[in-house]
């Protein structure tokens, strides 16, 4: 495992290294030149050139039929590290456009701010494609460190710094219960690799089950934290309105997606070494219970919002519920269900706050809900894009966030999660109500004196608006784009 | 690939209104593009009548649609029905006119996908899709109160198809069917346990009672009608859409034959309260939007006690009644958008005497008022009277309450016609006008033809209610059910 890298292993490192070396490169050149423009289109390479590595290593293990591994085991490239790290490097590409369109405004055009972004996709990167828990903690270190920083961007305002140090502080608890949580788990198994830790849990004289399973618990409860499950999630709110816009989007996509996948992997590779029995049934039981509790905090929440930013904030955690769902299903049909539903989910949220981002102050606040008066009638466009992401947010047809919904409740009633489900559905039908305040708004409400003028959409904006809104279609009328290139993979679930 | 077109080609119309920049073309052409969603749907016979794509094979769906069976015939009708009204809405509505005609192009879509699907997942896509414009005619020509009223139809709305969404999603991985295809499901779903069929049974019942609807479910359906846009179009948008008895007998029903078996008390007893309960409200209602909506109530609650007799006769005869008062109802709906247009409100204390000025009016509302309470040889009596017939065979004491309703639905009619049109003119109403001829012909033609002529359709519908009957019986399980039925 301490063997000196390969060519081989740089190969499936590309996307990872590329964001990296770009990264630096962002750095050295903010330092020397003030075209702050360039910068982004630096970054924005970075990202491109990384997302199609990726595919590209992708479309070559499909050829072959098998994963690919490097550093021994440490670092994979299967299916559920090649779809989630597609995710996160689209996540990361309409943030970084996203926050360049308001980059002069928003104060991002600090030379620090892409190296971070960059830096922070490639620890989510390394945080779904690791093969043992140490190499997931250090995706996971990689990535909060530098969300820690750019939740705080905002200068001059406190509740910038607030959120900053709040995520600063509940991350650094969150991964102290990760950390421990692996070292009961190498306690109980002698292994820090996902496949060591089963075959360890497999011999006939294994006897530390109840070890093992605390090691679950806390590793479980550590991913909650970054995945915002309730009653993990206090300080997402608090978080997600404090940074600036384009940050939160970033959060709500990168952050989240990877976080996802690690928990995925994790729970999918510790549940069956668990076995069957009392032991066994502990962690599926306590999962069920967050997912459901998130379920009802999230959509429960968002109700009694009045910002839409603050609203937006409580949506990610009750859509964490759902992809939650989707991880108890686990294996094959999990991470397809899992995967389409961020996927969507990324295209949809990030197309939500390019709306909302032309829509609130210069300083980035007044996400009032009154604001939206008119808009149906002032700004047809903007209007009509916001409205189509919260149907599908809502998860109406023909929207991908109606299919997302379908996958992943089919998936769970498949799998005998069917009262789960009707709570899904159940609180499916409260979230309607806070989405359709914001479509009703725009469409039937005056504005009135208080209003203020909306600002034209940047271009750069624009684009991520369409590209959202064209995806939040697309996928939902022909989802089998996504659904069946997964479910075609033989080796999804050929283990971890 | 006909049956394919008559739900795209409305769709699509619907999307060009919106960018036909010269006001002239928008009415010419939302009418062209439901004539020839009709001309399709006559053309949509044989092979051509019926489209099956695989289209997500990781979940199972298929764009399965079929315009030969039921779903064809209330289709066509539906797409008569929508020709007078854009030709009515185009011409009255004033605010938009081309957005609120490509609403109403995107209802007759989202209608015809409701009809012709034969893949469950595609019907319920349909079925939302339909909802939305609804909500958007409501929310956008409504009058004062349509922001309450609109809250409370996405309410009920999205309470029901949610509950649905949820049976959607269990029926098939439950009973371990291959696919959303109707012949897929309907190889494996009657084959689970009673008690689950109840539960999905249940899920679907729900959504098809508030669409229907009935009574306790019934609340939205009053303010929708009372808020609507005063033309009365989005009124036959909405009398279209109450599409819940189709559901019920062209999938719950079917799929879920002990389901339904287990529901059908509390279905009659529901369905026979709605129609009497309805039709006492409609003989006494001051104002003829809500007066209309408590009479289409009543025959809502008719048509629920036709399909919960879960007998032949009863469930075709239902069917045959959804689809006359699409156009009786329907047709009464644009007489209200007339009548507004004359004295300028819907309060019945607004009207009287007005066939002295409007002779030839009074008579073709005559014609179809009366053909909307069942009176024999119009369009609502071969529906109406099977219903009840077929109730009598199983469910006796349902059907004699449901007859009560036929009676008082006769009296509301009478009153109707005696306040608007007979006794003192306060001021003299002008007589039926060129535009409003047009209107009336194709829905008075259409009354007459499904009065007199109704052995074609119903044939239709007792094929399907006899198929799924069969289907349904125990004692022959269909081929290929035990070896698709293993993962139950």
């Amino acid at each position: 495992m301490s063997l000196p890298p390969t060519m081989g292993d740089l190969t499936v490192l590309l996307p990872v290294v590329t964001l990296v070396v770009f990264a630096s490169l962002t750095l050295l050149f903010g330092v020397f030149t003030r075209e702050r423009a360039a910068l982004a289109g630096l970054a924005l390479t970075g990202v491109i050139a990384a997302l199609a590595f990726t595919v590209f290593l992708w479309l070559d293990a499909r050829a072959a039929g098998a994963p690919v591994v490097a550093l021994g085991g440490a670092f994979r490239g299967d299916a559920l590290a090649f779809a989630f790290s597609f995710i996160i490097l689209v996540g990361a590409g309409l943030a970084l456009v996203l926050a360049d369109g308001h980059r002069v405004r928003l104060h991002l055009d600090q030379p620090e701010f892409h190296p971070l972004l960059l830096l922070a996709a490639a620890g989510g990167l390394v945080l779904v494609s690791a093969g043992d828990l140490v190499t997931a903690l250090l995706g996971l270190e990689i990535m909060s460190l530098a969300v820690y920083v750019l939740a705080a961007w905002r200068e001059r305002s406190r509740v910038s710094e607030e959120a900053g140090m709040k995520y600063f502080l509940l991350g650094a608890f969150a991964s102290a219960v990760l950390v421990y949580g692996i070292a009961l788990t190498f306690g109980a198994t002698g292994h820090f690799d996902f496949a060591g830790i089963a075959v360890a849990a497999a011999a006939p004289d294994f006897a530390a089950r109840g070890l093992l399973l605390l090691g679950a618990l806390l590793l479980l409860v550590g991913l909650a934290f970054k995945v915002a499950f309730a009653p993990f999630h206090q300080w997402l709110p608090d978080v997600y309105t404090g940074a600036p816009t384009p940050v939160t989007a970033f959060m709500s996509v990168v952050v989240k997606t990877a976080a996802f996948g690690a928990l995925l992997r994790t729970t999918g590779s510790l549940v069956e070494p668990l076995g069957v029995g009392a032991i066994g049934e502990v962690l599926p039981a306590v999962l069920a219970v967050l997912v459901g509790l998130t379920m009802v905090v999230g959509n429960f929440g968002a109700l009694l919002q009045s910002g839409v930013k603050r609203m937006l904030a409580y949506s990610a955690v009750a859509h964490a519920g759902y992809v939650g769902l989707a991880v108890l299903v686990g294996g094959a049909a999990g991470i397809q269900a899992a995967s389409y539903y961020l996927l969507t989910y990324t295209f949809t949220s990030v197309a939500a706050f390019a709306v909302l981002l032309s829509l609130m102050d210069d300083d980035d606040r007044g996400d009032r809900l009154e604001r939206l008066a008119g808009l149906g009638r002032r700004r047809p466009w903007l209007a009509a894009a916001l409205a189509v992401v919260m149907l599908s947010l809502a998860g109406f047809p023909p929207f991908a966030g109606f299919v997302g919904k379908a996958v992943v409740f089919q998936a769970a009633i498949a799998a005998g999660h069917a009262s789960l489900a009707v709570l899904g559905i159940a609180t499916a039908v409260v979230a309607v109500v806070f989405y359709a305040r914001v479509v009703m708004t725009m469409y039937l409400r005056e504005p009135d004196a208080h209003t203020p003028a909306t600002r034209p959409v940047r271009r750069r904006t624009a684009v991520v608006m369409a590209l959202g809104v064209a995806a939040t279609l697309v996928l939902g009328v022909f989802p089998g784009l996504w659904l069946d290139w997964i479910a075609r993979a033989p080796w999804w679930s050929a283990g971890f | 690939m006909i049956a394919a077109l008559m739900v795209l080609l409305p769709l699509a119309v619907a999307l060009a209104l919106p960018w036909a920049k010269r006001p002239e073309v928008h009415r010419p052409l939302a009418v062209v593009g439901v004539a020839a969603t009709l001309v399709l749907g006559v053309l949509a016979t044989g092979d051509a009548g019926s489209l099956e794509v695989s289209w997500v094979p990781a979940l199972g769906t298929w764009f399965a649609v079929d315009a030969t069976g039921a779903g064809g015939v209330l289709a066509r009708i539906a797409a008569a029905v929508m020709l007078p009204t854009v030709l009515w809405a185009g011409a009255r509505v004033d605010d938009r006119p081309q957005l609120f005609l490509a609403w109403l192009l995107a209802t007759l879509a989202g209608l015809t996908g409701i009809f012709l699907a034969r893949d469950l997942v595609l019907f319920y896509v349909f079925w939302e899709l339909t909802l939305l414009p609804a909500l958007a005619m409501l929310a956008g020509w409504g009058l004062t109160h349509r922001r309450a009223a609109t809250v409370k139809y996405l309410l009920y709305a999205v309470a029901g198809s949610f509950a649905m969404f949820l049976s959607v999603l269990a029926i098939r991985p439950l009973s371990g069917a291959e696919g959303y295809r109707f012949d897929q499901l309907l190889a494996a779903a009657p084959l689970l346990d009673p008690l689950t069929q109840a539960w999905i049974f249940a899920g679907f019942a729900f959504a098809f009672a508030i669409k229907l609807p009935i009574f306790p479910l019934h609340a939205w359906l009053i303010d929708v009608h009372e808020q609507n846009h005063p033309s009365g179009a989005a009124d036959v948008a909405g009398t279209l859409y109450k599409v819940g008895g189709f559901g019920l007998f062209a999938w719950a029903m079917p799929l879920l034959p002990e389901g339904a078996d287990a529901l059908a008390p509390l279905g009659l007893a529901l369905g026979a309260f709605t129609a009497v309960y309805a039709a006492m409200i409609a003989t006494r209602h001051a104002h003829l939007k809500r007066a209309l909506a408590y009479a289409s109530l009543s025959h809502m609650g008719i048509v629920a006690v036709g399909l919960f007799s879960l007998h032949l006769a009863g469930q075709s005869g239902s069917m045959a009644l959804l689809a006359a008062q699409m156009v009786t109802t329907g047709g009464m709906f644009l007489v209200s958008g007339m009548l507004h247009d004359r004295r300028g409100s819907f309060e019945l204390d607004a009207f009287g005497g007005l066939a002295r000025g409007a002779p030839a009016l009074a008579a073709v509302t005559l014609v179809v008022l009366f053909a909307s309470v069942g009176v024999p040889g119009l369009a609502n009596f071969p529906g109406e009277f099977l219903s009840l017939l077929g109730a009598f065979q199983s469910a006796p004491a349902a059907a004699v309450v449901a007859v009560l309703a036929s009676i008082a639905l006769g009296a509301f009619a009478v009153g109707l016609y005696q306040r608007v049109f007979q006794g003192e003119a306060r001021e003299r109403a002008t007589e039926i006008k060129p535009l409003e001829v047009a209107v009336f012909a194709p829905i008075v033609a259409l009354t007459l033809w499904l009065g007199v002529a109704p052995a074609a359709n119903l044939a239709a519908f007792e094929r399907e209610a006899g198929a799924a009957e069969v289907a349904a019986a125990p004692l022959v399980p269909p081929a290929d059910a035990e070896a698709s039925g293993g993962a139950r």
